[in-house]
């Protein structure tokens, strides 16, 4: 590092090479070993600047805001444990697979037989006569069309 | 110069000949202070150091809440207050970038930036949109600007100085401001500082020099009379 870039450095930083860039606190300590009376002079006033500077220190802030603050934290939502006996049992793939087929075959069952029967057919008809002689038609009526 | 000798090992990491032995603390212009409060002493660990907390904020515990508050709340504050110039809206933004953390705090991938520079990145933007919002609403008051007739006539105090020191921040242009209360006062390294304003280091070398030239100009007077006094004392 040369005197120029070290008062450059200097004009940013400040004294203190604890700021500096990470990467010229070995140039300016080198330099610094071996500085001019010039150059040391210039050091000297900037860290009475810095001195200057670091007077204004920060305040311990009320204990009633940072009470404030740390009551402003959202209260945890209890979390809510349900109880699952069934939990540490895993169901197969197989069984899923049988479950939908199950579901569907139900589904066709219950589907068919719930089928509305149309209104005033022959069937409808027949049911209708109710009483003991209605067999006995039947039969009849089956042998006078196809019995032949 | 004589007194330079152990400010330059200071400087370089060394323990000046006016330390003592295990105490931890030099002699700096007459008050004895901790090695490293002066703008120094930044950890060297690459870790974040509020990994660990800030995974247990996400998981509700309340106690780890609290210490990251204890932690960084003084910052926080002591952030918007030099930004803003007024300590109830300081409070308002700490706030805020709390809530933020709360918010957050479950999200939060490790590896990245660090926490606290997060916070800070937070901390500045909420401080830089309340600036321009008072300035967009005309609502800029000019800060008090420090007063140099009185150190004319007798040596200032400590406390002066600091009010002068406050006030002097106050009139720089927020973006050298935020250069130079990033990098001196909340101990950002160069590449945070950058990083957080969204500005390569050069630039932010560049916003540093311009703020301290500026504040040298506005406190000739108060770094005459800290100069003389060392000479004197």
């Amino acid at each position: 590092m040369n005197e120029a870039r070290f008062i450059q450095l200097l004009g940013a930083y400040g004294a203190e090479l604890s700021r500096w860039p990470e990467t010229e606190r070995g140039g300016a300590e080198a330099l610094l070993e071996v500085a001019s009376h010039r150059l040391k002079d210039i050091w000297e006033s900037e860290r009475v600047f810095d001195h200057l500077l670091a007077l204004e220190t920060d305040t311990v802030p009320h204990s009633a805001f940072s009470a404030r603050v740390v009551a402003s934290v959202p209260a945890r939502r209890p979390v809510v444990k349900i109880a699952r006996p069934w939990a540490p049992w895993r169901a197969p793939q197989w069984a899923a697979g049988g479950a939908v087929a199950a579901s569907l075959a139900l589904g066709f069952a219950v589907g068919y037989a719930a089928e509305p029967v149309p209104a005033g057919s022959e069937f409808e008809q027949m049911m209708a006569l109710g009483g003991p002689g209605a067999g006995a038609m039947f039969l009849t009526a089956v042998n006078d069309t196809g019995g032949n | 110069m004589t007194t330079s000798a152990p400010c330059v090992q200071q400087a370089l990491g060394k323990r000046p000949a006016t330390m003592h032995k295990g105490e931890g603390r030099v002699a700096l212009m007459g008050r004895r202070v901790p090695v490293g409060t002066f703008f120094g002493g930044r950890p060297l660990s690459t870790r974040d150091p509020d990994e660990d907390l800030v995974r247990k904020i996400g998981a509700g515990d309340k106690r780890a809440a609290s210490e990251i508050v204890r932690r960084h709340l003084p910052k926080m504050v002591g952030l918007g207050r030099r930004m803003l110039g007024d300590a109830a809206e300081a409070e308002d933004v700490a706030q805020e970038v709390f809530l933020r953390v709360w918010k957050h705090a479950a999200s939060w991938k490790p590896g990245q930036a660090k926490f606290e520079t997060w916070m800070h990145r937070v901390a500045m933007n909420l401080c830089l949109d309340r600036l321009r919002r008072s300035a967009r609403n005309g609502g800029e008051v000019s800060p008090e600007t420090p007063d140099g007739t009185a150190s004319a006539t007798r040596p200032l105090d400590d406390l002066q100085r600091k009010e002068r020191v406050r006030a002097a921040l106050q009139v720089l242009p927020e973006r050298q401001r935020a250069a130079l209360v990033l990098c001196y006062y909340q101990e950002r390294t160069n590449i945070e500082a950058a990083e957080i304003l969204g500005v390569s280091v050069d630039a932010l070398e560049s916003l540093l020099a311009r703020a301290r030239r500026a504040l040298k100009a506005a406190l000739s007077a108060e770094r005459a009379d800290l100069m003389s006094g060392l000479e004197t004392g």
